[in-house]
């Protein structure tokens, strides 16, 4: 059973320190979910985790690898991809061009390709726009061909950056229930939600996160115990 | 009417031509965010290539091709980390530093270039120099015909790359989002040295042809400079398809003044037009990206 841990991370911006400290586990299979008010340093930690930001302090692991010395390009390759808020995909590729991005750190081109063939089954509405530019999908579909790449390097865990943010309300659904599917195939989630009504219950285990600082760990039944959690943090919810 | 077809079709061939490095600019804006003040240094190496080439080995101009993608590339390749670096480095604002780089570079090549070789002004010669065929009423110079050809198999050759293999794949994405290119595993920091290999190779390439159309010396850079600037500006600053038409574009009006007017208003005439171009449409004839 992989485990993805994130020990102390200390980082930031420029000179400005925005996590300070913070611990967490994700298991492999299991969705953990990282809940907080705007600015507390969510999205900050998730991109430390995933390399795409230098870590001040504390350091990153997958297994026994520490991902926080590695290079950015380099994480993916240790099987965990980040998909940044909005869905990261490029507007001026195509939708199979994304894909090929998707697999761009497997060296066998064919094999990306019999991937991205299987793949794109489980998403019709992607298989029947292959050629259509990315920007030309709507946001639903985005978030899809977005989920979609970031399966084809077959990654041991996914980050995940408010999926939920501006889609409608049928769409927050279908993308939930597609992560929730995707950890039936053992991949691990770790996933950033402001989205807590819906995200609550999908959750294994969960975090809240204020001012840059861990407030709260445990399971979804702990926070629905705790009336203080609830009511500073869950808006009552 | 004669006179016109001539000049138009002299215009769209050294546009052709033109297109080439201006294909290339625009790609390495779109992946290093730099607007490279050199890339007429760049054209310049590339002619005095061709001469030398012609002058000390007595090969053909058109030998120097190959030579000068190699060399320059090679050359580009080891520049392209220090832009890189400063571009993407804390200080306050890397991307004037970036451009102050590139203006640097560009100074050291043209000061380089007139001490080591003077301000004497060279030919590129290749076996069609000075042969012309008469198509109907219009001559066309051979050396012309065979520069635009050439700049066709390059820039065909360079959107082949882009859009059929997997690195260009990753080019492509990386001009549209370097961030999210990096974590589908590109490595930006090699891409980016790559891109400026090619960029810098494929200029000197031009050059080269320039060399052989016109002549070459140290000074002639900053007219290429400009050129590379109106074309970037005019398709939009990282737009690739719409360079091919600017600099087309710029060929045709070039020819037309010189012609008809004087070959000394031909800048003048350029930037008139470019500034019209932005009062009406301030994003550039064709905002499409890469």
């Amino acid at each position: 059973m992989s485990t993805l841990a994130a020990d102390t991370i200390v980082t930031g911006y420029g000179k400005q320190e925005i996590v300070h400290g913070v611990s967490l586990a994700a298991e492999a299979g299991k969705i953990t979910c990282i809940f907080g008010p705007n600015g507390c340093g969510k999205s900050t930690l998730l991109k430390a985790i995933a390399g795409a930001l230098p870590v001040w302090g504390g350091a990153a692991r997958l297994d026994d690898t520490v991902l926080s010395n590695l290079p950015v390009h380099e994480v993916v390759r240790q099987g965990l991809v980040l998909m940044p808020q909005g869905g990261g995909v490029f507007p001026r590729l195509t939708v199979m061009e994304n894909l090929r991005m998707g697999g761009y750190a497997i060296a066998d081109k064919r094999l990306v390709e019999a991937r991205i063939e299987a793949l794109i089954e489980q998403y019709p509405s992607l298989a029947r726009r292959r050629r259509t530019l990315a920007g030309a999908l709507s946001g639903g579909e985005q978030a899809m061909l977005s989920l979609a790449r970031a399966l084809v390097s077959e990654p041991r865990f996914i980050l995940l950056d408010e999926p939920s943010a501006g889609l409608s309300p049928a769409m927050v659904l279908e993308t939930l229930e597609r992560i929730t599917t995707l950890t039936r195939q053992g991949i691990g989630i770790l996933m950033v939600e402001q989205n807590i009504r819906e995200a609550m219950p999908i959750a294994d285990r969960l975090y809240i996160l204020a001012a840059g600082e861990k407030r709260f760990e445990g399971s979804p039944a702990d926070v629905r115990d705790d009336r203080q959690i609830m009511d500073i943090y869950m808006g009552g919810a | 009417m004669d006179l016109f077809l001539q000049t138009l079709l002299n215009g769209l061939l050294i546009g052709g031509v033109i297109a080439t490095f201006t294909i290339a600019f625009q790609l390495t804006f779109g992946v290093l965010h730099v607007i490279d003040f050199a890339v007429g240094g760049w054209v310049v190496l590339g002619g005095y290539l061709g001469y030398y080439v012609t002058a000390l080995l007595g090969l053909d101009g058109f030998a120097a091709i190959p030579l000068a993608f190699v060399l320059f590339g090679a050359l580009g390749y080891l520049i392209g980390p220090v832009l890189y670096n400063v571009r993407n480095s804390r200080t306050a604002r890397p991307e004037l530093m970036a451009l102050a780089l590139t203006f640097g570079l560009f100074t050291l090549l043209r000061g380089g270039m007139l001490t080591a070789w003077g301000f004497n002004t060279r030919n590129v010669t290749t076996f069609l120099s000075g042969e012309s065929l008469a198509v109907g009423p219009v001559i066309v110079p051979l050396i012309r015909v065979a520069a635009a050809v050439f700049a066709a198999a390059i820039a065909g050759g360079l959107f082949l790359f882009l859009y059929r293999t997997r690195y260009g794949l990753a080019i492509r994405a990386t001009a549209e989002n370097c961030h999210n290119a990096a974590l589908m595993g590109v490595n930006i920091r090699r891409l980016s040295a790559n891109v400026y290999g090619l960029y810098a190779g494929i200029t000197a390439m031009a050059g080269v042809l320039m060399g052989a159309i016109y002549s070459v010396n140290p000074e002639v850079g900053l007219r290429y400079t400009l050129f590379a600037f109106f074309v970037a500006v005019l398709a939009g600053l990282g737009s690739v398809g719409g360079a091919v038409a600017a600099a087309l574009m710029l060929g045709v009006i070039e020819a037309f003044v010189s012609t008809y007017v004087g070959s000394s208003y031909s800048l003048l005439a350029i930037f008139a037009t470019l500034f019209v171009v932005l009062l009406v449409s301030p994003k550039g004839i064709l905002r499409r990206g890469l």
